[in-house]
């Protein structure tokens, strides 16, 4: 099964920044040859049409970020994307920041979903942020965050190396 | 003589010197605006239409605008208008104390699509500071990658984010009597876009569904990869340098680039037919819709694209070079180009906060610029910038956007301006595939499927919503042709081995330099002022298209441009009452500018608990 995992998200914003960082330790990372790990954080139209134009699509994704979601901070959250769309507004304002700039798990998943790229296995691990105010902007991540890390990790290889049911138990795992 | 209304004269070598027995030539007297909101609250409280339109946000624009207006609805006109830059935009704060080396990178974040021309107008500013002067291609190739970020950025504004607002979709919400009509308007410009009528030319501009819609999304991924070529990445380049371009190019850099950039000549003349048809059709379905949108032509515009063996980056020489760019640089007042030297629209922008988020400040410390000519104390070199944010009024502030002025007259950034200036300025010389004729611009678009034509715009007598669309679209072969020019003469460069790209300099360690970048984004004006002090950046002031066009009032009670265009925008829409109001007709004006709020910007030092965070509240529910 060809598996992408990717993590989504900006740099520099403690964090919101778990993404792209956790893909550059989860790329170092053995994998077997039908695995990818990729940084999507390159503006969801972008990745459409990276998608697009694919000889052999991706028979299951993995994607992570930080996203707050009201959750204790640190908690980690996985599931599978129902492929449900919001009102055509709202895909419409998701494609404009998308262009002018805006980048986001959920922009990137309605659009991605609109434009029909995302195979039927899409699983979502999200971690909670702590970061609020004043402590959100910067290098490194908060202590609930740093905890959660190893957690993320396991939890991505585990799906991803089908250790784990990818499509039945994802529900809370921490 | 450009100057009316401050006190500048120029001797007979052209030099500007302040007019004699001006005891404080740049005082002036704020005027308040209390008076005149009290008669609008009176209004509102006594007529039950007249009404509070708030538009928070205003959707498909980039970043964070909201926009306030009290629209009569039994008269059908505007009252009143305020415009709301709702957040903090810091980077003049970020950059100071840094390494001038960076501004180019650090400015380049200030937006998620025109990051390169804030990296060029960077670049420039320390290249005057330095100083240093870049090689012919360094420049030649610089032109190319910002003509590719306008390529992305026009179709964007055209169909994604100003287009839907003529669509099927919205049309036959607001006004149902026009679908109809254009159900049966043949369309004249179908040999070029091969749509049959009006209305199917609508159908296709419907977001999310429509092939104009989808076309331009897809578009946009052509001119990203031509820009990637030469820029390494898409939005933020990591190429352009003070002193040129750090990339390599080769013959296979310039035919990638060069097979993307042939797409966009049928492209143009399908988006200029397309244009053409939609204006024309309005103004014939009622020719109250050329006062949508209406303001004075008065625009301002510092060129872009440098003739490679004019561009030395000094101020002494800015008016020769700047007059030898592909765009001419000048200022426009009710229609007629005033001006097309650097220097001039230099030393006649001021930038006032009255009505801002924003302390004033005090000093005065460069009374004149590098060539004597007298600045004034708010003049982007003497400016300081001081966030304060306070509760928001529309008697006091009410924005984070400031009141950029030129000759203290509210001036439109305007990517149209560019046509207009180059058409009417007098000074273009590069006719290999451009021609200005004084009232048009002949552009002359090679064949790609189609055979090769000319595509001519002309400048419109009314200034509008609808001409500056239509002036975006013609901004598509325009750039184009701008591109193909540079992309020969590089080609003619690289035949004769003239391959540098970057000259090296040091930058300076000690003393005081000054530097202005002059270049301009998708949608208009931009330039960048630095002061380098003992080797750090000690004062770094963006002036973005956006700031002159979503400027509050100034000190004088002068509405910004959107403020402006809105107050004069007639209520054309069909509705029954309140309830089925849309503002479609307020809507089409603001996003007509292409109005780009740049990100808030939140300041971090690494390794230290310094970090400040400015938020304002946008609901404009309960502002006196």
């Amino acid at each position: 099964m060809r598996t992408l995992i990717a993590g989504v998200g900006y740099s520099n914003l403690r964090d919101l920044s778990l993404g792209p960082i956790l893909t550059i330790q989860l790329a170092a990372m053995d994998w077997p040859v039908n695995i990818e790990v990729d940084d999507l954080s390159f503006g969801p139209i972008a990745v459409v049409q990276r998608f697009q134009t694919q000889a052999e699509p991706y028979q299951r994704v993995i994607l992570f970020s930080a996203v707050s979601r009201g959750h204790a901070p640190g908690t980690v959250t996985t599931y599978l994307w129902e492929h449900k769309l919001p009102p055509p507004e709202e895909i419409q304002a998701r494609i404009g920041e998308a262009v002018t700039g805006v980048v986001g798990l959920d922009n990137l998943l309605i659009i991605g979903e609109h434009f029909g790229i995302w195979p039927e296995a899409v699983i979502v691990i999200e971690v909670e942020p702590t970061d609020e105010g004043e402590d959100g902007w910067g290098a490194g991540f908060s202590p609930a965050v740093a905890k959660a890390v190893d957690d993320v990790l396991a939890t991505v290889r585990r799906v991803a190396l089908g250790r784990d049911d990818p499509v039945g138990r994802l529900t809370e795992v921490a | 003589m450009c100057f009316k209304n401050l006190p500048i004269e120029f001797d007979e070598n052209g030099k500007a010197y302040l007019k004699a027995g001006v005891a404080n030539p740049y005082d002036y007297k704020s005027t308040s605006l209390a008076d005149n909101e009290d008669k609008i609250r009176e209004l509102l409280a006594r007529n039950g239409h007249i009404k509070d339109v708030d538009f928070d946000p205003v959707t498909r624009v980039a970043g964070a605008l909201a926009f306030h207006s009290v629209v009569d609805l039994k008269e059908r006109k505007v009252l009143s208008t305020n415009s709301m830059a709702t957040l903090f935009r810091g980077y003049e704060v970020i950059l100071k104390g840094r390494d001038p080396r960076d501004a180019a990178f650090i400015s380049s974040r200030a937006c998620g699509v025109c990051g390169g021309v804030h990296s060029a107008t960077a670049a420039m500013a320390m290249e005057m500071a330095f100083p240093v002067r870049p090689p012919p291609l360094g420049i030649v190739i610089r032109n190319m990658l910002l003509s590719m970020e306008f390529l992305y950025d026009h179709p964007l504004h055209l169909f994604l984010l100003a287009g839907p607002d003529y669509s099927e979709a919205i049309i036959k919400q607001t006004n149902p009597e026009i679908w109809e009509r254009a159900q049966r308007t043949p369309a004249p410009g179908a040999n070029a876009h091969n749509y049959g009528t009006i209305g199917a030319i609508m159908t296709d501009l419907n977001p999310l569904t429509g092939g104009l819609y989808l076309e331009a999304l897809h578009m946009t991924r052509v001119a990203r990869e031509a820009y990637v070529v030469i820029g390494a990445k898409y939005p933020h380049p990591e190429t352009i340098i003070p002193g040129g371009m750090m990339t390599t190019v080769s013959l296979t850099v310039m035919n990638e680039y060069f097979v993307r950039l042939q797409k966009f000549f049928d492209y143009s003349r399908k988006v200029v037919a397309i244009w053409d048809d939609i204006v024309d059709f309005f103004y014939d379905v009622d020719s109250r819709y050329r006062q949508v949108g209406a303001r004075p032509a008065n625009m301002i515009d510092v060129g872009i694209w440098d003739d490679p063996e004019a561009y030395d980056a000094t101020y002494a020489n800015a008016n020769a070079w700047g007059e030898r760019r592909w765009a001419t640089p000048g200022a426009i007042v009710n229609g007629e180009v005033v001006t097309t030297k650097l220097q001039n629209l230099n030393i006649g922008i001021e930038e006032f906060v009255e009505h801002s988020y924003y302390e004033g400040w005090d000093g005065h410390r460069f009374k004149t610029d590098p060539s004597g000519a007298p600045l004034s104390p708010h003049h982007m070199w003497n400016k300081e910038t001081k966030p304060r944010p306070t509760s928001q009024s529309w008697k006091e502030r009410y924005t984070w956007a400031t009141s950029p002025r030129w000759d203290r007259m509210a001036m439109e950034a305007e990517c149209t301006a560019r046509l207009w200036n180059t058409a009417a300025g007098g000074v273009f010389p590069h006719k290999r595939l451009i021609e200005p004729t004084g009232k048009s611009l002949r552009m002359t678009v090679p064949r790609a499927a189609m055979p090769e034509s000319e595509i001519e715009w002309h400048i419109p007598a009314d200034w509008n919503a609808f001409e500056r669309n239509r002036g975006r679209a013609y901004c598509i072969p325009y750039t184009a042709m701008v591109a193909m020019d540079n992309w020969i003469l590089a080609m003619d460069m690289l035949k004769k081995g003239q391959t540098q790209v970057h000259t090296p300099f040091e930058p300076p360690k000690s003393g005081v330099q000054i530097g202005v970048g002059y270049w301009g984004a998708g949608r208009g004006y931009l330039t960048h002022h630095a002061i380098i002090e003992d080797g750090a950046l000690a004062n770094y002031q963006i002036l973005t298209p956006s700031t002159w066009n979503a400027s509050p009032k100034d000190p004088w009670g002068t509405p910004g441009p959107y403020e402006e265009a809105v107050l004069n925008t007639p209520i054309l829409e069909t509705f029954s009452g309140p309830e089925d109001y849309k503002g479609i007709d307020i809507l089409r004006t603001i996003r007509s500018f292409d109005p780009c709020m740049p990100c808030t910007t939140h300041i971090h030092v690494d390794g230290s608990p310094l970090c400040v965070t400015r938020e304002v509240n946008t609901c404009a529910c309960g502002v006196d």
